[in-house]
C-alpha cells in the first residue's frame, strides 16, 4: 500500500513538473490550451448540424452531442495530460530509449506515462468540463445524474487509458509499429466521437465489445438519459476489464522487448 | 525543364520510399476504415431510417461525396505546414534555402510524392468497393464529370498546398503554429464536407463552403451532385481566383520570411 502511495506521489510530482516546465513558454502554452478548445468545438458543431439536418435518431437530440463530446474530450485530456508518454511508446521502443525507463526504480508504466506532457491536452480537459456542465444544465440533471456523471467519468477514463496502453503496447510486436499503433488508436478515437444514436445492431455490438469506442461517450450519455443500471454495470465491468487486460498486454509486451544498441540519457 | 526534372525526381523517390516502407499505407488504410467506412455505414443506416432521401439527396451521392473527401485527405497535403514548421524550428530551412531550388516548391513536391502511393491504392480499392457495393450515380457517367473532376482535383491540390504553406510559414514569426493549423484544418474539414456532406449544409454554410478558400480546396466533393454539370466552370473560376490571391500572398510572405530568418550557429 505504501509503495502504491509512493508511486502516485511520484506521478503527481512528475505531472506538476511537466506542467510547470511547459508553462514557462507562456504564450505558446496558452495558445495550445485555447486552440485545442476551439478545435474541439468543430466536432460538436458538425454533429449538431448533422442532427439538425437528419432529425433526432433513436432519441438522440443535439444536446446529447454536447454530452458525447464532453465525455470524449475530458477523458482524452485526463489520460494524455498525465500520461502523454504512453503515446510515445512506439518511439521509445523503436529508438531504444525504452532501456532507460527499464532501469528506473519506479513503476515502469507510470514512469513512461509521465515522461512527456502536451499542453493542448489541458484544452481538452477544459473543453470537456465546459461541455459536461452545459449538458447538465441542458438536461436539467438531477443529483443522481450528476453523481452518475462523476462515476462515468472514472469509467470512461479507465477505458480510454486501457485502450491507449493496449494499442501502444503493439509497439513490442512490430519492428516499426508507429503506423499500426496510430491507425488502431485512430479507429477507436474517431468512432468514439461519432453520433451515438446511429450505432445499432452489429455495429453497436462491435464497438462496445471488440473496439470499446462506444464506452467512452455513447453509453455514458445513454446511461444518464435512461438511468439504465444494466448499461452502467456493463460500462463499469468492461472499463475495468479493459484496464486490467491492457496492463497484462503491456507486461507481456515488455517481456518481448529486446534492448537496442542506442545510448540515450534521461532525467 | 530543370524544375520539372527535379519535381519528377522528388515524387519518384518519395513513391519508392512509401512502397518500400508500407507503414503509412497501413495507417492510412486503418484511418480510412475508421473514418470513412464507419461514417458511410452510419449514413446508410440514417438514410434507411428516413426512407432513402434526406433534403432531396440520396445515400448514393452522399457516399461518393464523402469518399472523395477522405480519398483526397490521404494525400496528406496538410502536413506541409507542419513540415515547414519543423524545418524552421530545427534549422533545416537554412540548408534548403542555400540550395539552388525553390524551397516552397521543393516542399510541395515532397508532400505530394509522400501521399501519392497511399492515395492511389486507397483511391482505387475504395472506388472498386463503392462501385460494387452501392453503384455509381448517373451524374458521374459522363465526360464533363471526368474532365471537371480532374480540373478541380489538380486545382484543389494546389490550393491546399498554398493554404497550408501559409500556415507553415507563420513559424518564422510565431513559435507555436499548431493552434492556427488546427483552426485552418477544421475549417477545411467542416466546409469540405467531411462528416457532414455539403448537400446537407444549411444555406449560410453552403455559401461559405463555396466562397471561402477552405471549402474551395475541397470542391472534389461537389462533383457528383446533379447541379455540377451546370456550375462546374464557376467552381473552377473560384479556385483559380483563390490560387492567384493566396499564391501572391505566399510569395510575399516567403520574401518577408527569408528576411526574418535568423540562423544560430553552433
Amino acid at each position: 500500500m505504501i509503495s502504491v502511495i509512493r508511486e502516485i506521489r511520484f506521478a503527481w510530482y512528475a505531472t506538476i513538473k511537466n506542467i510547470q516546465s511547459s508553462a514557462e513558454l507562456r504564450a505558446s502554452f496558452l495558445m495550445n490550451v485555447v486552440g485545442m478548445a476551439i478545435n474541439n468545438t468543430s466536432f460538436t458543431l458538425l454533429w449538431i448540424l448533422f442532427t439538425q439536418s437528419v432529425g433526432n435518431i433513436n432519441g438522440w437530440a443535439p444536446k446529447d452531442i454536447v454530452g458525447l463530446v464532453g465525455f470524449g474530450t475530458l477523458c482524452f485530456g485526463l489520460v494524455f495530460s498525465i500520461g502523454d508518454g504512453i503515446r510515445k511508446l512506439p518511439e521509445y521502443v523503436s529508438s531504444g530509449s525504452f532501456d532507460r525507463f527499464m532501469l528506473s526504480p519506479k513503476n515502469l508504466l507510470l514512469r513512461i506515462a509521465t515522461s512527456s506532457f502536451n499542453a493542448s491536452t489541458l484544452g481538452d480537459v477544459v473543453f470537456g468540463i465546459i461541455c459536461l456542465t452545459l449538458y447538465g444544465f441542458l438536461t436539467d440533471a438531477s443529483g443522481l445524474q450528476i453523481a452518475l456523471m462523476f462515476l462515468l467519468i472514472i469509467f470512461t477514463t479507465l477505458t480510454f487509458l486501457g485502450v491507449a496502453i493496449a494499442a501502444n503496447s503493439l509497439s513490442f510486436l512490430f519492428v516499426d509499429a508507429r503506423a499500426v499503433v496510430e491507425g488502431t488508436f485512430d479507429l477507436f478515437l474517431t468512432t468514439s466521437l461519432f453520433h451515438g444514436g446511429a450505432f445499432q445492431g452489429f455495429l453497436r455490438f462491435f464497438f462496445i465489445l471488440i473496439i470499446p469506442a462506444l464506452l467512452v461517450g455513447t453509453l455514458p450519455v445513454e446511461i444518464l438519459k435512461e438511468l439504465s443500471w444494466i448499461k452502467l454495470i456493463l460500462t463499469g465491468a468492461l472499463s475495468m476489464g479493459w484496464f486490467i487486460l491492457s496492463i497484462k498486454i503491456f507486461e507481456k509486451g515488455v517481456r518481448k522487448y529486446e534492448s537496442a544498441n542506442f545510448i540515450t540519457f534521461g532525467v | 525543364m530543370k524544375e520539372l526534372r527535379l519535381a519528377n525526381k522528388i515524387v519518384t523517390t518519395q513513391i519508392k520510399d512509401r512502397i518500400h516502407y508500407p507503414g503509412r499505407l497501413v495507417a492510412d488504410t486503418l484511418a480510412n476504415i475508421g473514418r470513412c467506412g464507419i461514417l458511410l455505414l452510419l449514413y446508410w443506416y440514417v438514410f434507411n431510417l428516413r426512407e432513402g432521401t434526406i433534403q432531396n439527396t440520396t445515400f448514393l451521392l452522399v457516399a461518393w461525396s464523402m469518399f472523395f473527401y477522405f480519398a483526397f485527405s490521404v494525400l496528406r497535403l496538410r502536413d506541409i505546414g507542419k513540415t515547414i514548421m519543423e524545418d524552421v524550428r530545427s534549422g533545416t530551412v537554412e540548408i534548403l534555402l542555400n540550395k539552388p531550388i525553390s524551397y516552397i516548391l521543393y516542399r510541395a513536391w515532397w508532400q505530394l510524392g509522400g501521399g501519392l502511393y497511399s492515395f492511389l491504392v486507397i483511391g482505387i480499392i475504395g472506388t472498386i468497393l463503392l462501385t460494387t457495393l452501392i453503384g455509381i450515380p448517373d451524374t458521374m457517367m459522363n465526360l464533363t464529370f471526368a474532365l471537371s473532376l480532374a480540373a478541380v482535383f489538380i486545382l484543389g491540390i494546389v490550393l491546399s498546398l498554398i493554404l497550408y504553406s501559409i500556415v507553415g510559414m507563420l513559424a518564422f514569426w510565431i513559435e507555436e503554429i499548431r493552434p492556427i493549423f488546427w483552426m485552418v484544418d477544421k475549417s477545411v474539414m467542416i466546409l469540405g464536407g467531411s462528416y457532414l456532406p455539403i448537400a446537407l449544409f444549411p444555406d449560410i454554410m453552403y455559401k461559405l463552403a463555396i466562397w471561402s478558400p477552405f471549402g474551395a480546396s475541397q470542391f472534389v466533393t461537389h462533383t457528383m451532385y446533379p447541379s455540377w454539370t451546370r456550375e462546374w466552370y464557376s467552381f473552377v473560376g473560384i479556385q483559380l481566383f483563390w490560387i492567384a490571391i493566396l499564391g501572391m500572398f505566399t510569395y510575399f510572405l516567403f520574401q518577408k520570411a527569408k528576411q526574418k530568418l535568423s540562423v544560430n550557429g553552433g
